[in-house]
């Protein structure tokens, strides 16, 4: 892993910590290994891997309700198993919730067999009226705090998109 | 053991629990039983998610004690939830699976494997160590004090079985309340137990 890709990183895990985020309920994606190990190493906060992307949606409506920060990270193939849970938890009851995933099947995937999440991801999204930001640069990572803070006004969930440029930042396509 | 009796006991033996109920017969038998609509959150679309859900819950808040309903259809589709129930191990969590061995919420239709899945066996595999099982009310009600008082580490599975619904209970009254009333009634409950600030939003 590059260093850029370590710094990106540490600036997200940074990012999340600054907005109150302490429980951070996880699946991965090759993208995300990075962040996933950075938060797992540190002390600010409780990183739950789940068993399927559904859970995290339960666990961190449920830390919600505790009045604890939360934030479900996945890749873009668990976000689509998700929409069930979104819309009848979330949307139903009105709890916010923050989600971080990965854009995969957009330009620079290398892999086809996420052709389906560049097609399919944003659409999924719209259609859900559910909100979204990409962030393709590090300079815009500070726009999570923006994000997180949205969905306690909105009181429903968004996510942010990362991409392959801001995550790998290095030559390769996986 | 009949289903509303089961709840029915349970909340006699409720002091100050938070209760997440989950979707299908569980709210309509909770609310049936407790009418409360403040200490108990009715998580009613939630397939398989209500245990999660009262992690989240325990996890945020480890004073409070709370107790979460899941019916074994909900089980069934999310099993692997108990693998995460136990990484996560928290002593203030009791899942109580209720065992009618059929999707209870839409017309008692046929549950996969009915006959052999053993709910308790299925959790001390993935290394529960505090595990009960209750078929009839008089365990229920002699050792229901006996699991509460525990003070072993970790949380607790408490397996219920019961009988089905039957089609005058399946006619019970849902809780009568919409998504955000639930939210703020509940939310605003927990924030004068805990002093913390759930819905802190400012203009």
């Amino acid at each position: 892993m590059s260093d850029k890709a370590n710094d990106s990183a540490r600036r997200i895990a940074d990012e999340l910590a600054s907005c109150g985020v302490k429980l951070v309920a996880s699946l991965p994606d090759n993208w995300i290994m990075e962040v996933i190990d950075t938060i797992d190493c540190d002390d600010r906060f409780v990183h739950v891997p789940v068993n399927r992307e559904e859970s995290a949606i339960g666990l961190c409506s449920g830390a919600y309700m505790g009045a604890m920060g939360s934030a479900a990270l996945m890749g873009a193939s668990g976000f689509m198993t998700v929409v069930y849970a979104l819309t009848k938890i979330n949307y139903t009851y009105e709890i916010p919730l923050f989600l971080m995933a990965t854009l995969r099947g957009a330009v620079g995937d290398h892999h086809k067999h996420h052709i389906s999440n560049g097609l399919y991801l944003l659409p999924v999204l719209d259609a859900i009226s559910m909100p979204y930001r990409i962030i393709d640069k590090p300079e815009d990572i500070s726009s999570i705090s923006r994000c997180y803070r949205h969905t306690r006004t909105y009181a429903r969930p968004m996510v942010v998109l990362f991409t392959r440029d801001l995550l790998r930042r290095q030559g390769g396509g996986h | 053991m009949k289903y509303l009796d089961c709840f029915r006991a349970i909340a006699r033996h409720r002091t100050d629990e938070i209760v997440i109920a989950s979707a299908g017969n569980s709210c309509q038998a909770w609310w049936a039983a407790t009418r409360d609509s403040v200490g108990s959150f009715y998580l009613d679309a939630s397939m398989s998610l209500s245990t999660m859900f009262a992690s989240g819950l325990a996890l945020a808040q480890p004073s409070l004690a709370i107790w979460a309903f899941m019916g074994d259809g909900a089980f069934c589709m999310n099993p692997g939830m108990l693998m995460v129930e136990r990484q996560m191990n928290l002593p203030n969590l009791t899942h109580f699976l209720v065992s009618n061995r059929v999707y209870g919420a839409t017309s008692n239709a046929g549950l996969p494997n009915f006959k052999d899945n053993d709910y308790a066996a299925i959790a001390r595999g993935m290394g529960l160590q505090r595990v009960f099982e209750f078929a009839n009310l008089e365990a229920l009600e002699r050792d229901f004090p006996r699991l509460k008082a525990a003070n072993a580490p970790g949380h607790t599975f408490v397996v219920l079985e019961v009988e089905p619904f039957s089609a005058e209970e399946q006619k019970l009254e849902q809780p009568p309340f919409d998504g955000p009333e639930l939210k703020f009634r509940f939310g605003r409950h927990i924030e004068s137990l805990t002093g913390s600030s759930i819905f802190g939003y400012q203009i």
